[in-house]
């Protein structure tokens, strides 16, 4: 085991490779209160990167109803349930990671999904436990049922579990974007990555006899274009690109402006250790101690700036420029009501208004002659 | 092993049925020279070699480890026809387990033989970095593909539903280069040629290993092998060819086994398996 700094649990910890980060992280920001769980993003990476023999249960890309939905079930509550406590302090974890919690023998603390954990996708997972829904409970907030959609993907981690966990070297880190990819050439199918990865996702093959995972649609990215459960989403809740640590971080780096100038954008479940690099911004109306256990302690200050954005013009700005461009975009700015999304070198990629212009029309169209209706 | 196992033995004395007849423990693998080698685990000539009982360890110097005991021994007997050493390996397991899946492991044994043969043999864990051993492996869902399970989900899944598959589709005419050539592309193992991604033609493979977390596929396969299930567990013939390399005359020689249990969660690294066992070579050159 190596030392090496979690900037996300503000502390060191032990890993079984010595701290090697990549020249640029891929990274990505998803915006839970958008999300509407249409899985049009799970049906792109679905048709896409799953349609093969053996691929059939995998989905890489997946939205679950949290609390009550799960891929695979339980995924989280099994591993939260092993960990023990998981309290923090001034910003710093004070628990054990899932590397520092290895049991004798193993490399990652771990539990191992089976057949029929996969077998129930989305299934009652939108049906509100908890009684009745009295008159007049929708004007409380946080409401007492409640519910919120949370997209997933692989987190292309700074520590990956999986990673780690493989005895025969199979999965790699690329050092020129960090994305996270297992060598289809070289895995022997021990399954010890599917075990390991705590947010599981990455999945056996059992015509291959290989363990598959989540490529973050490299060939799309080495071509400047956002992967495809980002660019099919219709609720615009993504955007990709690259993020730094918190020293290097840059004011005009989208990711950086909003996982570390902001703080808006929170890792999911960044206790375990593994510096997930998907990041959310929490939603608004959940009961903030569920919050905290799942993305940490900051996530009061993160509600609050988002619910500030309708008076910060810059991260209003920014928000907008989520699913307006196809491009990833490396650079932004703010012109007075417009947003701007450029290249690194500084090339406009697309600009969009932070107001969408008013158009009023008369309801009849005497030129046509019929009356118009609204279609908000 | 199950509990029930472990009391046959009382259970045969208290029905005062006389116990299979004493072996004479052997304290080597000795191979008998034969005219020809078989592959079949039911073959009488094996009853002609001397059985030779290897007591199985736990794999826990290198992570992942197997902390648990599971199968306490295998019993190995050996034929040599001068240019392939076949063994047949013999052990309990109470259920077969040949399919592949999520959670799901399958049974497997191996031999392996230093690259080399000398006196000082190199660590009997996967050989060493500069001092390879060469490893025969069996799988058991393997053997079940071999033996006429076909290559499709349904086989492993009898009530799965499919919608389509892109490779299927009606435009391509089955088995078409084109339509081969598609179907490829959706297995990405496959496609990139992993040995061992199959659909295999053999349940064995030819690896080399240079110390753990190292085992590659050998540059040609050359081992022939096959496993059947037996009324206690299974017996698998493993049969390889030897070279020079292996051994010459009064050369030492040593081999070494492995079995994984999937029932077990055996997989990799988790394993029970021996030391170096001092092999016997009749007649080799």
């Amino acid at each position: 085991m190596a030392r090496v700094h979690n900037w996300q649990i503000g502390r060191d910890m032990s890993y079984w490779y010595p701290e090697s980060r990549p020249q640029k992280q891929f990274a990505a920001v998803f915006d839970t209160n958008k999300c509407i769980s249409c899985q049009t993003c799970t049906i792109a990476c679905k048709t896409t990167w799953t349609s093969g023999k053996g691929q059939e249960y995998m989905l890489w890309n997946n939205v679950e109803t949290k609390p009550y939905g799960f891929y695979p079930m339980a995924w989280d509550l099994k591993l939260l349930e092993r960990l023990g406590p998981q309290s923090w302090r001034d910003g710093a974890y004070q628990g054990r990671t899932l590397f520092e919690a290895a049991e004798a023998g193993e490399r990652v603390l771990g539990w191992r999904p089976e057949e029929i954990d996969y077998a129930y996708p989305n299934v009652g997972e939108d049906d509100c436990a908890g009684g009745d829904v009295e008159q007049g409970a929708d004007f409380r907030i946080p409401h007492d049922k409640w519910f919120f959609y949370l997209a997933r993907i692989c987190n292309h981690c700074t520590y990956p579990a999986c990673l780690a966990s493989c005895p025969r070297a199979s999965i790699y880190k690329r050092p020129e974007d960090g994305i996270v990819l297992i060598d289809q050439g070289r895995c022997r199918g021990y399954q010890e990555c599917v075990k390991a990865c705590p947010y599981k996702k990455v999945f056996y093959n059992p015509m291959t006899g290989t363990s598959e995972k989540c490529i973050a649609c490299f060939p799309k990215l080495e071509q400047g274009i956002q992967p495809q459960c980002f660019v099919n989403c219709i609720g615009k809740i993504r955007f990709a690109g690259h993020v730094s640590t918190p020293a290097e971080a840059r004011e005009d780096n989208p990711l950086d402006y909003l996982v570390h100038v902001k703080k808006v954008a929170l890792p999911l479940y960044p206790q375990w250790g593994l510096e997930p690099n998907v990041y959310y911004v929490p939603p608004i109306h959940v009961p903030r101690r569920f919050l905290r256990q799942m993305f940490g302690p900051q996530v009061d200050a993160a509600i609050e700036t988002y619910r500030g954005a309708a008076d910060d013009l810059d991260l209003a700005g920014l928000l907008c420029l989520f699913g307006s461009t196809e491009r990833v975009v490396p650079r932004w700015k703010r012109t007075g009501d417009v947003v701007i999304g450029m290249e690194e070198d500084g090339s406009e990629i697309v600009r969009v208004p932070i107001t969408e212009p008013i158009f009023i029309r008369r309801a009849f169209d005497a030129a046509r002659g019929v009356t118009r209706t609204n279609t908000p | 092993m199950r509990r029930w196992q472990r009391m046959l033995p009382v259970l045969a004395l208290l029905a005062g049925c006389q116990a299979e007849p004493a072996h004479e423990t052997a304290t080597e693998v000795r191979a008998l020279r034969r005219d020809v080698v078989t592959t079949d685990p039911a073959d009488p000539a094996w009853d002609e070699a001397p059985e030779y009982r290897a007591t199985l360890l736990l794999q826990d110097m290198v992570e992942p480890r197997l902390l648990a005991p599971s199968t306490p021994e295998v019993r190995v007997r050996a034929l040599t026809d001068g240019a392939r050493l076949a063994v047949r390996l013999e052990w309990a397991d109470a259920a077969p387990d040949d399919l592949p899946g999520p959670a799901r492991f399958s049974d497997a044994c191996a031999l392996q033989l230093p690259a080399q043969a000398a006196a000082d043999v190199p660590a009997p864990q996967m050989g060493e970095a500069g001092r390879p051993v060469e490893i025969t492996y069996w799988r058991a869902s393997w053997q079940a593909t071999v033996d006429g399970r076909p290559d499709d989900v349904k086989a492993l899944y009898p009530g799965a539903a499919v919608d389509a598959y892109p490779f299927e589709a009606a435009s391509l005419e089955p088995g078409s280069p084109e339509q081969v050539a598609m179907a490829k592309r959706y297995a990405p193992a496959r496609a990139l040629g992993n040995d061992l991604a199959g659909p295999r033609e053999q349940p064995v493979q030819d690896l080399v290993s240079e110390g753990p977390g190292t085992l590659r596929p050998a540059e040609r396969a050359r081992s022939d092998g096959r496993g059947r299930r037996t009324p206690s567990g299974w017996a698998v013939v493993l049969v390889r060819p030897l070279s020079p390399l292996h051994g010459a005359g009064d050369t030492p020689r040593q081999v070494a086994f492995a079995v994984w249990s999937g029932e077990n969660g055996e997989v990799g690294a988790r394993k029970m398996r021996t030391g170096w066992v001092p092999l016997r070579i009749e007649g080799a050159p």
